[in-house]
Protein backbone atom coordinates (compact mmCIF):
# COMPACT_ATOMS: atom_id res chain seq x y z
CA UNK A 1 0.00 0.00 0.00
CA UNK A 2 1.49 3.74 -0.77
CA UNK A 3 2.25 4.95 2.51
CA UNK A 4 3.93 8.34 2.20
CA UNK A 5 6.14 9.33 4.90
CA UNK A 6 7.91 11.64 3.02
CA UNK A 7 7.98 13.74 -0.12
CA UNK A 8 10.66 11.81 -1.21
CA UNK A 9 8.39 8.46 -1.04
CA UNK A 10 5.67 10.04 -3.02
CA UNK A 11 8.43 10.81 -5.58
CA UNK A 12 9.76 7.27 -5.66
CA UNK A 13 6.51 5.97 -6.40
CA UNK A 14 5.10 8.45 -9.04
CA UNK A 15 8.52 7.43 -10.64
CA UNK A 16 8.12 3.76 -9.94
CA UNK A 17 4.62 3.74 -11.19
CA UNK A 18 4.97 6.12 -13.89
CA UNK A 19 1.65 8.18 -12.51
CA UNK A 20 0.97 11.66 -11.21
CA UNK A 21 0.42 13.11 -7.73
CA UNK A 22 -3.31 12.93 -7.80
CA UNK A 23 -2.90 8.85 -9.27
CA UNK A 24 -0.72 8.46 -6.11
CA UNK A 25 -2.86 10.39 -4.00
CA UNK A 26 -6.25 8.26 -4.98
CA UNK A 27 -4.55 5.25 -4.52
CA UNK A 28 -2.93 6.09 -0.90
CA UNK A 29 -6.25 7.48 0.12
CA UNK A 30 -8.35 4.31 -1.18
CA UNK A 31 -5.75 2.29 0.52
CA UNK A 32 -6.22 4.29 3.72
CA UNK A 33 -9.78 4.63 4.00
CA UNK A 34 -10.65 1.65 2.24
CA UNK A 35 -13.26 3.63 0.32
CA UNK A 36 -13.93 3.12 -3.69
CA UNK A 37 -12.43 5.63 -5.68
CA UNK A 38 -15.82 6.36 -6.90
CA UNK A 39 -16.61 7.34 -3.32
CA UNK A 40 -13.56 9.41 -3.00
CA UNK A 41 -14.35 11.18 -6.06
CA UNK A 42 -17.36 12.43 -5.38
CA UNK A 43 -16.62 13.46 -1.87
CA UNK A 44 -13.88 15.61 -3.43
CA UNK A 45 -16.10 17.00 -6.31
CA UNK A 46 -18.72 18.28 -3.08
CA UNK A 47 -15.65 19.66 -1.50
CA UNK A 48 -14.38 21.51 -4.45
CA UNK A 49 -18.10 22.75 -5.40
CA UNK A 50 -18.75 23.96 -1.95
CA UNK A 51 -15.80 26.18 -2.51
CA UNK A 52 -16.89 27.60 -6.10
CA UNK A 53 -20.12 28.18 -4.14
CA UNK A 54 -18.35 29.65 -0.97
CA UNK A 55 -16.36 31.74 -3.74
CA UNK A 56 -19.86 32.87 -5.56
CA UNK A 57 -21.50 33.94 -2.56
CA UNK A 58 -18.15 35.58 -0.99
CA UNK A 59 -17.94 37.90 -3.58
CA UNK A 60 -20.86 39.50 -4.41
CA UNK A 61 -21.70 39.96 -0.49
CA UNK A 62 -21.20 43.29 1.01
CA UNK A 63 -22.27 42.08 4.63
CA UNK A 64 -20.21 42.82 7.36
CA UNK A 65 -18.42 39.53 9.92
CA UNK A 66 -20.04 38.98 13.16
CA UNK A 67 -17.56 41.81 14.84
CA UNK A 68 -17.80 43.82 12.12
CA UNK A 69 -14.67 44.20 11.94
CA UNK A 70 -14.08 42.77 7.78
CA UNK A 71 -16.12 42.15 5.15
CA UNK A 72 -16.71 43.78 1.25
CA UNK A 73 -13.28 43.94 0.27
CA UNK A 74 -13.52 40.68 -2.59
CA UNK A 75 -16.36 42.74 -3.69
CA UNK A 76 -14.23 46.26 -4.33
CA UNK A 77 -11.64 43.79 -5.79
CA UNK A 78 -13.56 42.18 -8.21
CA UNK A 79 -15.13 45.50 -9.20
CA UNK A 80 -11.72 47.21 -9.59
CA UNK A 81 -11.10 44.63 -12.02
CA UNK A 82 -11.80 46.76 -15.33
CA UNK A 83 -10.64 49.91 -13.91
CA UNK A 84 -7.89 51.79 -15.58
CA UNK A 85 -5.56 51.91 -12.46
CA UNK A 86 -5.69 48.00 -12.26
CA UNK A 87 -2.20 46.60 -13.07
CA UNK A 88 -2.47 43.07 -12.42
CA UNK A 89 -4.16 40.45 -14.97
CA UNK A 90 -7.67 39.04 -14.32
CA UNK A 91 -7.13 35.87 -13.33
CA UNK A 92 -4.59 37.73 -10.51
CA UNK A 93 -7.71 39.72 -9.59
CA UNK A 94 -9.64 37.18 -9.13
CA UNK A 95 -7.12 35.14 -7.45
CA UNK A 96 -7.22 37.86 -4.43
CA UNK A 97 -10.99 38.52 -4.38
CA UNK A 98 -11.72 34.40 -4.08
CA UNK A 99 -8.93 34.20 -0.99
CA UNK A 100 -10.64 37.17 0.42
CA UNK A 101 -14.54 36.08 -0.39
CA UNK A 102 -13.63 32.50 1.58
CA UNK A 103 -12.35 34.21 4.27
CA UNK A 104 -14.74 36.56 4.55
CA UNK A 105 -17.83 34.35 4.52
CA UNK A 106 -15.96 32.41 7.39
CA UNK A 107 -15.77 35.57 9.34
CA UNK A 108 -19.52 35.73 8.49
CA UNK A 109 -20.05 32.54 9.80
CA UNK A 110 -21.23 30.87 6.26
CA UNK A 111 -20.08 27.73 4.76
CA UNK A 112 -16.58 27.26 4.08
CA UNK A 113 -14.31 24.06 3.70
CA UNK A 114 -11.28 23.72 6.18
CA UNK A 115 -8.07 23.81 3.92
CA UNK A 116 -6.30 22.78 5.70
CA UNK A 117 -7.91 25.39 8.64
CA UNK A 118 -10.68 27.24 8.41
CA UNK A 119 -7.64 30.46 9.01
CA UNK A 120 -6.01 29.26 6.05
CA UNK A 121 -8.88 28.21 3.71
CA UNK A 122 -8.61 30.64 0.79
CA UNK A 123 -5.90 30.00 -0.89
CA UNK A 124 -6.73 26.88 -2.20
CA UNK A 125 -9.72 27.73 -3.97
CA UNK A 126 -8.64 30.87 -4.57
CA UNK A 127 -5.35 29.35 -7.06
CA UNK A 128 -7.79 26.42 -8.56
CA UNK A 129 -11.26 28.12 -9.19
CA UNK A 130 -9.62 31.40 -10.53
CA UNK A 131 -7.25 29.30 -12.86
CA UNK A 132 -10.37 27.39 -13.68
CA UNK A 133 -12.30 29.92 -15.14
CA UNK A 134 -9.26 32.10 -16.82
CA UNK A 135 -7.86 29.05 -18.49
CA UNK A 136 -11.60 26.88 -19.06
CA UNK A 137 -10.06 23.83 -17.41
CA UNK A 138 -11.93 21.07 -17.52
CA UNK A 139 -13.33 20.56 -13.96
CA UNK A 140 -11.45 16.95 -14.01
CA UNK A 141 -7.97 18.49 -14.06
CA UNK A 142 -9.34 21.04 -10.98
CA UNK A 143 -10.46 17.97 -8.85
CA UNK A 144 -6.58 16.50 -9.78
CA UNK A 145 -5.40 20.14 -8.13
CA UNK A 146 -7.26 19.56 -5.22
CA UNK A 147 -6.43 15.90 -4.18
CA UNK A 148 -2.84 16.84 -5.03
CA UNK A 149 -3.37 19.88 -2.68
CA UNK A 150 -4.72 17.38 0.11
CA UNK A 151 -1.69 15.17 -0.27
CA UNK A 152 0.94 17.75 0.24
CA UNK A 153 -0.78 19.07 3.23
CA UNK A 154 -1.45 15.17 4.25
CA UNK A 155 2.13 14.56 3.89
CA UNK A 156 3.13 17.94 5.91
CA UNK A 157 0.71 17.18 8.64
CA UNK A 158 3.19 14.28 9.33
CA UNK A 159 6.05 16.56 10.78
CA UNK A 160 3.90 19.25 12.18
CA UNK A 161 0.84 20.67 13.51
CA UNK A 162 -1.50 22.35 11.38
CA UNK A 163 -2.73 25.31 13.36
CA UNK A 164 -1.69 28.70 14.25
CA UNK A 165 -1.90 28.08 18.22
CA UNK A 166 0.78 25.46 17.57
CA UNK A 167 2.87 26.78 14.70
CA UNK A 168 2.08 30.15 13.22
CA UNK A 169 0.18 31.30 10.42
CA UNK A 170 2.85 29.59 8.48
CA UNK A 171 1.28 26.48 9.43
CA UNK A 172 -1.90 27.76 8.20
CA UNK A 173 -1.90 29.64 4.90
CA UNK A 174 1.76 29.07 4.96
CA UNK A 175 1.23 25.34 4.30
CA UNK A 176 -2.43 25.73 2.76
CA UNK A 177 -0.42 28.32 -0.08
CA UNK A 178 2.37 25.15 -0.72
CA UNK A 179 -1.11 22.82 -1.14
CA UNK A 180 -2.32 24.88 -3.63
CA UNK A 181 1.27 25.89 -5.38
CA UNK A 182 1.31 21.84 -6.02
CA UNK A 183 -2.03 21.79 -7.14
CA UNK A 184 -1.96 24.25 -9.39
CA UNK A 185 1.21 22.20 -11.10
CA UNK A 186 -0.97 19.14 -11.19
CA UNK A 187 -3.55 20.47 -12.61
CA UNK A 188 -1.59 22.88 -15.69
CA UNK A 189 -0.27 19.12 -16.13
CA UNK A 190 3.19 19.95 -15.07
CA UNK A 191 5.44 16.71 -13.43
CA UNK A 192 5.60 15.17 -9.59
CA UNK A 193 9.01 16.92 -9.59
CA UNK A 194 7.42 20.18 -10.66
CA UNK A 195 4.27 19.64 -8.24
CA UNK A 196 6.75 19.38 -5.32
CA UNK A 197 9.49 22.02 -6.30
CA UNK A 198 6.57 24.40 -6.51
CA UNK A 199 5.01 23.28 -2.86
CA UNK A 200 8.86 23.79 -1.67
CA UNK A 201 8.76 27.46 -3.17
CA UNK A 202 5.87 28.45 -1.56
CA UNK A 203 6.48 27.05 1.66
CA UNK A 204 9.93 28.32 2.23
CA UNK A 205 8.46 32.17 1.41
CA UNK A 206 5.96 31.65 4.36
CA UNK A 207 8.26 30.38 6.40
CA UNK A 208 8.35 32.19 9.85
CA UNK A 209 4.53 33.61 9.46
CA UNK A 210 3.35 34.86 12.61
CA UNK A 211 -0.41 34.15 13.82
CA UNK A 212 -1.36 37.30 15.23
CA UNK A 213 -4.96 37.81 15.37
CA UNK A 214 -6.84 41.10 16.04
CA UNK A 215 -8.51 40.91 19.42
CA UNK A 216 -8.34 37.20 18.12
CA UNK A 217 -10.24 37.18 15.95
CA UNK A 218 -9.87 34.84 12.93
CA UNK A 219 -10.34 38.34 10.66
CA UNK A 220 -7.52 40.62 10.72
CA UNK A 221 -5.03 40.17 9.24
CA UNK A 222 -6.15 36.68 8.06
CA UNK A 223 -8.72 37.87 5.33
CA UNK A 224 -6.00 39.79 3.34
CA UNK A 225 -3.33 36.95 4.01
CA UNK A 226 -5.51 34.62 2.68
CA UNK A 227 -6.18 37.44 -0.18
CA UNK A 228 -2.86 37.23 -0.97
CA UNK A 229 -1.57 33.67 -0.63
CA UNK A 230 -3.46 32.52 -3.80
CA UNK A 231 -1.08 34.74 -5.80
CA UNK A 232 1.94 33.40 -4.11
CA UNK A 233 0.78 29.88 -4.74
CA UNK A 234 -0.08 30.81 -8.31
CA UNK A 235 3.76 32.32 -8.61
CA UNK A 236 5.01 29.18 -6.50
CA UNK A 237 3.71 26.95 -9.35
CA UNK A 238 4.62 29.60 -12.13
CA UNK A 239 8.42 29.44 -11.62
CA UNK A 240 7.98 25.35 -11.04
CA UNK A 241 6.53 24.94 -14.52
CA UNK A 242 9.45 27.06 -15.89
CA UNK A 243 11.70 24.61 -14.60
CA UNK A 244 12.68 26.74 -11.25
CA UNK A 245 13.54 24.16 -8.85
CA UNK A 246 13.77 24.66 -4.84
CA UNK A 247 17.12 24.67 -3.62
CA UNK A 248 16.01 23.11 -0.30
CA UNK A 249 14.03 19.54 -1.07
CA UNK A 250 10.67 19.94 0.87
CA UNK A 251 10.86 17.22 3.02
CA UNK A 252 13.52 19.72 4.51
CA UNK A 253 11.43 22.61 4.25
CA UNK A 254 9.17 20.89 6.14
CA UNK A 255 11.50 19.83 8.64
CA UNK A 256 12.57 23.40 8.54
CA UNK A 257 9.15 24.85 9.24
CA UNK A 258 8.34 22.73 11.83
CA UNK A 259 11.22 24.01 13.98
CA UNK A 260 10.64 27.77 13.05
CA UNK A 261 7.01 26.75 14.78
CA UNK A 262 8.73 25.37 17.98
CA UNK A 263 11.01 28.28 18.22
CA UNK A 264 8.34 30.62 17.63
CA UNK A 265 7.39 32.81 21.10
CA UNK A 266 4.26 31.72 22.35
CA UNK A 267 2.91 35.61 21.72
CA UNK A 268 3.21 34.92 18.17
CA UNK A 269 1.34 32.06 18.18
CA UNK A 270 -2.70 32.52 17.70
CA UNK A 271 -2.80 34.08 21.54
CA UNK A 272 -3.46 37.65 20.14
CA UNK A 273 -0.74 38.72 22.43
CA UNK A 274 1.66 39.91 19.43
CA UNK A 275 2.21 40.88 16.47
CA UNK A 276 -0.52 43.04 14.19
CA UNK A 277 -2.78 41.93 17.61
CA UNK A 278 -0.70 44.24 19.68
CA UNK A 279 -1.01 47.48 17.46
CA UNK A 280 -1.96 50.78 19.24
CA UNK A 281 -5.37 49.95 16.53
CA UNK A 282 -5.62 46.22 17.42
CA UNK A 283 -6.00 47.20 21.12
CA UNK A 284 -7.96 49.93 20.89
CA UNK A 285 -10.37 47.86 18.96
CA UNK A 286 -10.00 44.83 21.32
CA UNK A 287 -11.57 47.29 23.74
CA UNK A 288 -14.22 48.57 22.03
CA UNK A 289 -14.92 44.93 20.79
CA UNK A 290 -14.88 43.49 24.33
CA UNK A 291 -17.01 46.12 25.86
CA UNK A 292 -19.46 45.43 23.12
CA UNK A 293 -19.45 41.73 23.98
CA UNK A 294 -20.11 42.11 27.64
CA UNK A 295 -23.22 44.49 26.87
CA UNK A 296 -26.77 43.17 27.79
CA UNK B 1 2.03 12.14 14.06
CA UNK B 2 1.01 8.93 11.69
CA UNK B 3 -1.07 9.63 8.51
CA UNK B 4 -4.43 10.21 7.89
CA UNK B 5 -7.11 10.94 5.01
CA UNK B 6 -6.77 13.43 2.32
CA UNK B 7 -10.39 14.42 3.80
CA UNK B 8 -8.95 15.43 7.00
CA UNK B 9 -6.72 18.31 5.51
CA UNK B 10 -9.05 19.08 2.37
CA UNK B 11 -12.05 19.71 4.73
CA UNK B 12 -14.30 19.16 6.31
CA UNK B 13 -16.63 21.36 5.44
CA UNK B 14 -17.86 23.54 7.85
CA UNK B 15 -19.30 27.00 9.10
CA UNK B 16 -16.56 29.51 9.86
CA UNK B 17 -14.95 31.21 11.63
CA UNK B 18 -12.68 28.34 13.11
CA UNK B 19 -11.85 24.83 12.80
CA UNK B 20 -11.32 24.32 16.58
CA UNK B 21 -13.30 26.91 18.36
CA UNK B 22 -16.95 26.53 15.83
CA UNK B 23 -16.39 23.47 14.21
CA UNK B 24 -15.18 21.80 17.51
CA UNK B 25 -17.76 23.34 19.78
CA UNK B 26 -20.51 21.58 17.03
CA UNK B 27 -18.72 18.24 17.03
CA UNK B 28 -18.10 18.32 20.95
CA UNK B 29 -22.02 19.00 21.43
CA UNK B 30 -22.82 16.52 19.09
CA UNK B 31 -20.88 14.25 21.13
CA UNK B 32 -22.03 15.48 24.70
CA UNK B 33 -25.91 14.77 22.92
CA UNK B 34 -25.37 11.41 21.70
CA UNK B 35 -23.93 10.38 25.32
CA UNK B 36 -27.22 11.90 26.94
CA UNK B 37 -29.12 9.64 24.76
CA UNK B 38 -32.68 11.26 25.57
CA UNK B 39 -33.56 15.16 25.05
CA UNK B 40 -31.88 17.90 26.69
CA UNK B 41 -33.76 20.48 28.41
CA UNK B 42 -31.60 22.74 30.32
CA UNK B 43 -27.55 22.57 29.71
CA UNK B 44 -24.73 25.11 31.52
CA UNK B 45 -21.61 25.08 29.13
CA UNK B 46 -18.44 25.86 31.49
CA UNK B 47 -15.66 27.15 29.40
CA UNK B 48 -11.94 26.91 29.73
CA UNK B 49 -9.00 28.45 28.57
CA UNK B 50 -9.18 29.68 25.46
CA UNK B 51 -12.61 28.89 25.03
CA UNK B 52 -13.50 30.62 28.04
CA UNK B 53 -11.32 33.57 26.54
CA UNK B 54 -11.99 34.03 22.88
CA UNK B 55 -15.98 32.13 22.93
CA UNK B 56 -17.50 35.03 21.30
CA UNK B 57 -15.38 36.19 18.89
CA UNK B 58 -15.25 32.35 17.18
CA UNK B 59 -18.67 31.55 17.70
CA UNK B 60 -18.28 29.09 19.86
CA UNK B 61 -21.39 29.39 22.22
CA UNK B 62 -23.46 29.19 18.91
CA UNK B 63 -21.76 26.30 18.05
CA UNK B 64 -22.17 24.40 21.19
CA UNK B 65 -25.88 25.49 21.40
CA UNK B 66 -26.34 24.03 17.95
CA UNK B 67 -24.74 20.96 18.57
CA UNK B 68 -26.90 20.36 21.49
CA UNK B 69 -29.84 20.80 19.00
CA UNK B 70 -28.38 18.32 16.67
CA UNK B 71 -26.47 20.76 13.80
CA UNK B 72 -23.86 19.63 12.09
CA UNK B 73 -21.00 21.73 11.28
CA UNK B 74 -21.79 22.54 8.31
CA UNK B 75 -24.76 23.72 8.85
CA UNK B 76 -25.48 27.76 8.58
CA UNK B 77 -28.21 27.85 11.23
CA UNK B 78 -25.47 27.91 13.49
CA UNK B 79 -25.11 31.78 13.36
CA UNK B 80 -29.12 31.48 14.91
CA UNK B 81 -28.47 28.85 17.70
CA UNK B 82 -29.47 31.70 20.47
CA UNK B 83 -33.11 31.86 18.65
CA UNK B 84 -33.23 28.80 17.28
CA UNK B 85 -32.83 27.22 21.08
CA UNK B 86 -35.20 29.90 22.50
CA UNK B 87 -38.14 28.64 19.61
CA UNK B 88 -37.21 24.80 21.12
CA UNK B 89 -37.30 25.44 24.59
CA UNK B 90 -34.22 24.78 25.33
CA UNK B 91 -32.51 26.24 28.44
CA UNK B 92 -28.63 27.06 28.47
CA UNK B 93 -26.22 29.17 30.72
CA UNK B 94 -22.73 29.51 29.06
CA UNK B 95 -19.91 30.40 32.07
CA UNK B 96 -16.75 31.22 31.22
CA UNK B 97 -14.22 29.88 34.46
CA UNK B 98 -11.05 32.24 34.30
CA UNK B 99 -9.00 30.40 36.67
CA UNK B 100 -5.79 28.08 36.67
CA UNK B 101 -6.84 24.54 35.75
CA UNK B 102 -5.64 21.32 34.35
CA UNK B 103 -7.92 21.23 31.63
CA UNK B 104 -6.57 21.56 27.99
CA UNK B 105 -6.35 24.32 25.97
CA UNK B 106 -10.61 24.35 24.35
CA UNK B 107 -12.55 22.29 26.91
CA UNK B 108 -15.95 22.49 28.01
CA UNK B 109 -18.00 21.13 30.90
CA UNK B 110 -21.93 20.25 29.99
CA UNK B 111 -23.57 19.70 32.97
CA UNK B 112 -27.36 18.66 31.12
CA UNK B 113 -30.94 18.09 32.84
CA UNK B 114 -32.15 15.43 30.72
CA UNK B 115 -36.38 14.84 29.94
CA UNK B 116 -36.42 12.36 32.70
CA UNK B 117 -35.21 14.73 35.43
CA UNK B 118 -31.73 13.35 35.72
CA UNK B 119 -28.35 15.03 35.63
CA UNK B 120 -25.71 14.53 33.20
CA UNK B 121 -22.22 15.96 33.57
CA UNK B 122 -19.69 15.02 30.42
CA UNK B 123 -16.38 16.85 29.97
CA UNK B 124 -15.10 17.44 26.59
CA UNK B 125 -12.15 19.06 24.52
CA UNK B 126 -11.41 20.28 21.03
CA UNK B 127 -8.49 19.10 19.59
CA UNK B 128 -7.99 21.03 16.28
CA UNK B 129 -9.24 20.19 13.01
CA UNK B 130 -12.91 19.74 14.18
CA UNK B 131 -11.18 16.66 16.09
CA UNK B 132 -12.73 16.42 19.35
CA UNK B 133 -13.03 13.24 22.38
CA UNK B 134 -14.82 12.79 25.94
CA UNK B 135 -12.78 12.80 28.84
CA UNK B 136 -15.60 12.24 31.91
CA UNK B 137 -19.10 10.92 32.09
CA UNK B 138 -20.18 11.64 35.76
CA UNK B 139 -16.92 11.92 36.92
CA UNK B 140 -16.01 8.64 34.97
CA UNK B 141 -12.97 8.84 32.77
CA UNK B 142 -13.51 7.96 29.29
CA UNK B 143 -12.07 8.53 25.54
CA UNK B 144 -14.70 8.91 23.70
CA UNK B 145 -13.80 10.42 20.35
CA UNK B 146 -16.82 9.68 17.88
CA UNK B 147 -15.31 8.36 15.38
CA UNK B 148 -16.45 5.10 15.38
CA UNK B 149 -19.60 3.13 17.00
CA UNK B 150 -18.99 3.46 20.18
CA UNK B 151 -21.01 1.00 23.30
CA UNK B 152 -20.99 2.59 26.93
CA UNK B 153 -21.26 0.49 29.93
CA UNK B 154 -21.46 1.09 33.35
CA UNK B 155 -22.02 -2.07 35.86
CA UNK B 156 -21.55 -3.63 39.08
CA UNK B 157 -17.57 -5.22 38.97
CA UNK B 158 -17.46 -8.88 38.81
CA UNK B 159 -16.03 -11.61 36.80
CA UNK B 160 -17.44 -12.53 33.55
CA UNK B 161 -19.22 -9.29 32.28
CA UNK B 162 -16.37 -8.81 29.25
CA UNK B 163 -17.53 -12.14 28.59
CA UNK B 164 -20.71 -11.55 28.74
CA UNK B 165 -20.71 -8.69 26.46
CA UNK B 166 -18.65 -9.63 24.08
CA UNK B 167 -20.26 -12.97 23.30
CA UNK B 168 -23.39 -11.09 22.47
CA UNK B 169 -21.10 -9.43 19.89
CA UNK B 170 -19.53 -11.94 18.20
CA UNK B 171 -23.05 -13.68 17.91
CA UNK B 172 -24.28 -10.59 15.73
CA UNK B 173 -20.78 -10.65 13.68
CA UNK B 174 -19.82 -7.61 15.14
CA UNK B 175 -16.01 -6.80 15.53
CA UNK B 176 -14.43 -4.45 18.11
CA UNK B 177 -12.02 -2.38 17.69
CA UNK B 178 -11.00 -1.06 20.99
CA UNK B 179 -11.95 -2.32 24.38
CA UNK B 180 -11.44 -0.15 27.60
CA UNK B 181 -11.94 -1.01 30.73
CA UNK B 182 -11.75 0.96 34.46
CA UNK B 183 -13.35 0.81 37.64
CA UNK B 184 -13.73 3.45 40.19
CA UNK B 185 -13.84 0.08 43.04
CA UNK B 186 -13.57 -3.17 43.67
CA UNK B 187 -16.72 -4.88 43.50
CA UNK B 188 -18.50 -1.78 43.33
CA UNK B 189 -18.94 0.01 39.93
CA UNK B 190 -17.03 -0.52 36.43
CA UNK B 191 -17.50 0.74 32.88
CA UNK B 192 -16.58 -0.53 29.38
CA UNK B 193 -15.89 1.28 26.88
CA UNK B 194 -16.11 -0.72 23.40
CA UNK B 195 -15.29 0.85 19.84
CA UNK B 196 -16.84 -0.76 17.28
CA UNK B 197 -16.30 -1.60 13.19
CA UNK B 198 -20.18 -1.05 12.29
CA UNK B 199 -23.40 -0.12 14.68
CA UNK B 200 -25.17 -3.45 16.72
CA UNK B 201 -28.48 -3.57 15.85
CA UNK B 202 -31.15 -2.99 18.40
CA UNK B 203 -31.93 -6.54 19.94
CA UNK B 204 -27.90 -7.01 20.64
CA UNK B 205 -27.97 -3.54 22.45
CA UNK B 206 -31.25 -5.24 23.84
CA UNK B 207 -29.75 -8.25 25.12
CA UNK B 208 -26.70 -6.11 26.38
CA UNK B 209 -29.27 -4.24 28.45
CA UNK B 210 -30.64 -7.09 29.95
CA UNK B 211 -27.42 -8.44 31.30
CA UNK B 212 -28.15 -8.57 35.15
CA UNK B 213 -26.08 -6.09 37.44
CA UNK B 214 -25.54 -3.93 34.13
CA UNK B 215 -26.74 -0.22 35.39
CA UNK B 216 -25.98 1.39 32.12
CA UNK B 217 -25.78 0.40 28.42
CA UNK B 218 -25.74 2.90 25.58
CA UNK B 219 -24.62 2.49 21.92
CA UNK B 220 -24.03 5.75 20.41
CA UNK B 221 -22.86 6.04 16.26
CA UNK B 222 -20.04 7.84 15.35
CA UNK B 223 -20.30 11.27 14.31
CA UNK B 224 -21.47 12.54 10.83
CA UNK B 225 -17.71 13.67 8.79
Amino acid sequence: MPNFNSFQELLTYCQEHQCGVAEAALRYEEAYSGKQRAEILAGMEAILQQMRDTVTSGIHSTEKSMSGLTGGDARRIMDFMNQPQCFLSPVEMKMIAFGLATLEENSRMKRIVACPTAGGSGSVPAALIAVEQDKNVPPQQTLKGLITAGIIGEITARRMFLSGSAAGCQAEVGVASGMAAGGLVEMMGGTPEQVVHAAAISMQNLMGLVCDPVAGLVEVPCVVRNGLSGVQAAASATMALAGVKSFIPMDQVVEAMAAVGKLMHPSLKETAEGGLAQTPVAKAFTETFKGQQQAP
Amino acid sequence: MSGGSLFDIVGPIMVGPSSSHTAGAVRLANLARLVADQPIQEVEFVLYNSFAQTYQGHGTDRGLIAGILGYGVNDERIRDAFALAEAQGLHYTITPFLGANNYSPNTVVFNMRLQNGQMLTVVGHSIGGGKVYVSKIDGHNVNIRGEMPTLILFYKDQPGMIWQVTKILAEQQINIATLTCNRNQRGVEAFMIITLDSMPPAKAVAAIQGIPDIHTARCIDQLPA
